[in-house]
């Protein structure tokens, strides 16, 4: 994959990072998934490698409806802020992407550019997770890791077909749950909101 | 495919099928078609457990592994899965409310545990990291919608948790799958056999790096300190029998995983930071559980925080890896499962006769309630080690096995954090069994929520024979003293048995 799309990949990351707007969110991480697929469509070699992409397509425009649906079905009556604003956030995520990449000096990939856009696609994903308050987006955290290690797939050296799709089938999973989590949760608190999820401490 | 094969395949898919029929088999069917399908598993596992423990060598494919280990663990599963659908009728009729629609209640609740059952079934059988890991992912799916089944605000709380970390941190993990994979000679499938980790040819810093990427993200799913946040939320807000299988057997199937990855990349990184690693997560999980276990709290949190504990302990057995520890840590793992099964089996009939213990602490149970109060106590008292429990000499063991290592600052702290921990729990047990008992008049009949919100008039003895779930449990209350009496004994010999030679050997 060429050092250009690698960082697009990772302004969508950084771009998802600093919304407050779900359904944008939503928006951001799909076209991150379609350009992992373009990339793979174009990579691919065989008849694996067509199935890694044809997942990844799948698994992103299959995640986009179902959260496009959720959201559509649990609109909160007003924003849902993040604990932390917006440019601390990217702080946070480009602070925590250089401890990785300082920790894992090399991961293996075909290209350096896209070892340095995976631990930063992680990161992104770690800090949205940690720093939201709104269900939805803790979730797409952890899409955002996910894209982050299947672009990590995609560069590396052997078949990567079988991380690929065992990640679209589980990530799908794990959205499908989340979902029925977050539509409870909007029933009984009037929000998307996890900072009402607060009576369980010791 | 050859008999063990086949034997593993059944016992995997026979769950998922009775799953996938009692979806859509007409409702008054669900409950009666769950519970066969729940004693042809539970035969299945006895069987593959039989054949992995009395086989000469492991049997280990690219998709399949059959060793001791596994089998073992797959034992372990299979009875804690077994009990945990015997007992789910008298949780489904004294609980109320749930995450779904209640005209779909029943079918959803065995659908989801017989699923996470056939995934938990699956993870010690699992041929490489990759499926192990794809198989972990899977029971986070199904066990979070069971976490959250009762649908209250502290069930949503506790299963979101769970799902959010545990996904988080197996994230983590497959970044250092990834990695593993960009290093290993052999690509493909084939780069994430156990038996190919050894080969890793990134160099020993890589592969350390590799290895706590590994650890840490399946340490969210064990619930080691100190990524364990979610461990006693999840147990005890779940159903009682989801918090045993969660406890019993997800817990030890995962802790598997990491420890065929510290097998698999001992050789390469070097023996001693390998089993560091096992031995901080250990030394912490115990440190952490401790002060928590020392205030008077719930019982199913207090069962949880005692989980936090003992997986602290197995890897404290694992980081020493003699023989003599090793042992410990089959005793352990096994003694564990039948002590905390029944101590969650015995919260259906607890909340019925005291309503409070779902968000309280709870005492005197056995002057009000001795039958309740003497399975309590059975189940508390093995927990924390009061001999003759075999959990007694399997930390024995271990701590002796530490010794033997040559690690003598890391076994005297663990012996003097099990005695803190051992205190708090003969602390918790006194007060338990023995302590001031409210005054109750007996239990409860109607509907009666996980929560403690019990519905319904006070009525009928104080013995607590006539509490609801306790006469089923009664069998496992005697089966539970049989076993832990005969693992007590079985412990001595054990050091010296050929199972600990092969648990030594590992799959390669």
């Amino acid at each position: 994959m060429n050092a250009g799309l690698v960082w697009v990949l990772v302004g969508l990351g950084f771009a998802v990072v600093t919304l407050q707007r779900r359904s944008l969110a939503v928006g951001l991480v799909t076209v991150q998934a379609l350009v992992l697929a373009a990339v793979a469509f174009a990579d691919a070699r065989g008849p694996h490698d067509l199935l890694a992409a044809v997942a990844l397509v799948v698994r992103g425009l299959g995640l986009a409806a179902f959260f496009l649906l959720v959201i559509a079905r649990t609109r909160d009556p007003r924003l849902v802020r993040a604990i932390v604003p917006p440019l601390r956030r990217v702080a946070l995520a480009i602070a925590l992407a250089l401890m990785l990449g300082w920790l894992i000096p090399s991961i293996g990939l075909v290209s350096r550019d896209a070892e340095r856009g995976v631990l930063t696609l992680v990161a992104c994903g770690l800090v949205l997770a940690a720093t939201s308050r709104a269900t939805v987006f803790q979730v797409l955290g952890v899409v955002l890791v996910e894209n982050g290690l299947a672009l990590a797939a995609l560069e590396l050296p052997g078949t990567s077909w079988l991380i690929e799709v065992g990640v679209a089938v589980d990530l799908t999973l794990v959205a499908v749950v989340a979902g029925v989590f977050h539509e409870r949760i909007f029933t009984e608190f009037g929000a998307g909101d996890t900072d009402a999820l607060r009576s369980l401490r010791d | 495919m050859t008999d063990p094969e086949t034997l593993a395949a059944a016992t995997v898919v026979v769950p998922a099928l009775v799953a996938a029929l009692v979806w859509v088999l007409p409702r008054t069917w669900v409950t009666r078609t769950a519970l066969v399908g729940a004693l042809a598993t539970g035969g299945l596992a006895a069987a593959l457990t039989a054949v992995a423990l009395t086989g000469d060598r492991p049997l280990a494919g690219p998709w399949l592994v059959i060793d001791v280990p596994g089998g073992l663990l797959v034992g372990i599963i299979g009875a804690v899965g077994l009990v945990s659908v015997l007992v789910s009728p008298a949780y489904l009729g004294a609980a109320a409310g749930a995450l779904v629609d209640p005209r779909r209640r029943e079918r959803t609740y065995y659908s989801a545990l017989l699923v996470f059952w056939s995934a938990l079934l699956a993870v010690p059988l699992a041929g490489t990291l990759g499926a192990a890991w794809l198989l972990v992912e899977a029971t986070t799916a199904a066990s979070a919608l069971l976490v959250g089944f009762s649908g209250r605000a502290t069930a949503l709380e506790a299963g979101w948790k769970y799902l959010v970390l545990t996904s988080l941190g197996l994230g983590v993990a497959l970044l250092g799958i990834v990695l593993l994979a960009a290093g290993t000679p052999e690509g493909g499938l084939g780069a994430l056999s156990w038996q190919v980790l050894p080969t890793y040819a990134g160099g020993a810093r890589s592969a350390l790096v590799v290895y706590v990427l590994l650890l840490a993200g399946l340490a969210a799913k064990i619930g080691w300190a100190p990524v364990h946040n979610w461990l006693p939320d999840a147990h005890s807000e779940a159903p009682a029998p989801v918090s045993a299988l969660l406890s019993a057997a997800l817990l030890p199937a995962v802790l598997l995983v990491a420890w065929r990855c510290e097998q698999g990349l001992e050789p390469v990184i070097g023996v001693g930071p390998a089993r560091d690693v096992l031995l901080v997560f250990g030394l912490l999980s115990v440190a952490v559980s401790v002060p928590f276990m020392l205030r008077p709290m719930a019982w199913k949190r207090l069962l949880a925080y005692s989980s936090l504990e003992h997986m602290g302990v197995v890897a404290i057995g694992l980081g020493f890896a003699t023989p003599l520890a090793l042992a410990g840590v089959a005793v352990h793992l096994v003694a564990h499962a039948v002590a905390k099964t029944l101590g969650f089996c015995l919260v259906t009939p607890l909340l019925a006769h005291a309503p409070e213990a779902a968000r309280s602490p709870v005492s005197g149970i056995a002057r009000s309630s001795p039958v309740l109060g003497g399975a309590m106590g059975l189940s508390l008292g093995s927990l924390a080690g009061l001999p003759p429990s075999p959990l007694f000499v399997s930390e024995l063991l271990i701590v002796a096995g530490g010794f033997q290592a040559g690690r003598v600052v890391t076994a005297t702290a663990a012996a003097v954090l099990l005695a803190l921990a051992f205190s708090c729990l003969v602390r918790a047990l006194l007060e338990l069994t023995l302590g001031e008992a409210p005054a109750r008049t007996g239990p409860v009949s109607g509907s009666a929520s996980a929560s403690g919100s019990v519905s319904g008039s006070v009525s009928g003895s104080a013995s607590g024979s006539a509490l609801p779930g306790l006469r089923g449990v009664g069998v496992l209350v005697a089966a539970s003293l049989v076993l832990l009496l005969a693992l007590a004994g079985a412990a001595s010999w054990l050091p010296a048995s050929d199972l600990v030679d092969t648990l030594m050997k590992g799959i390669a």
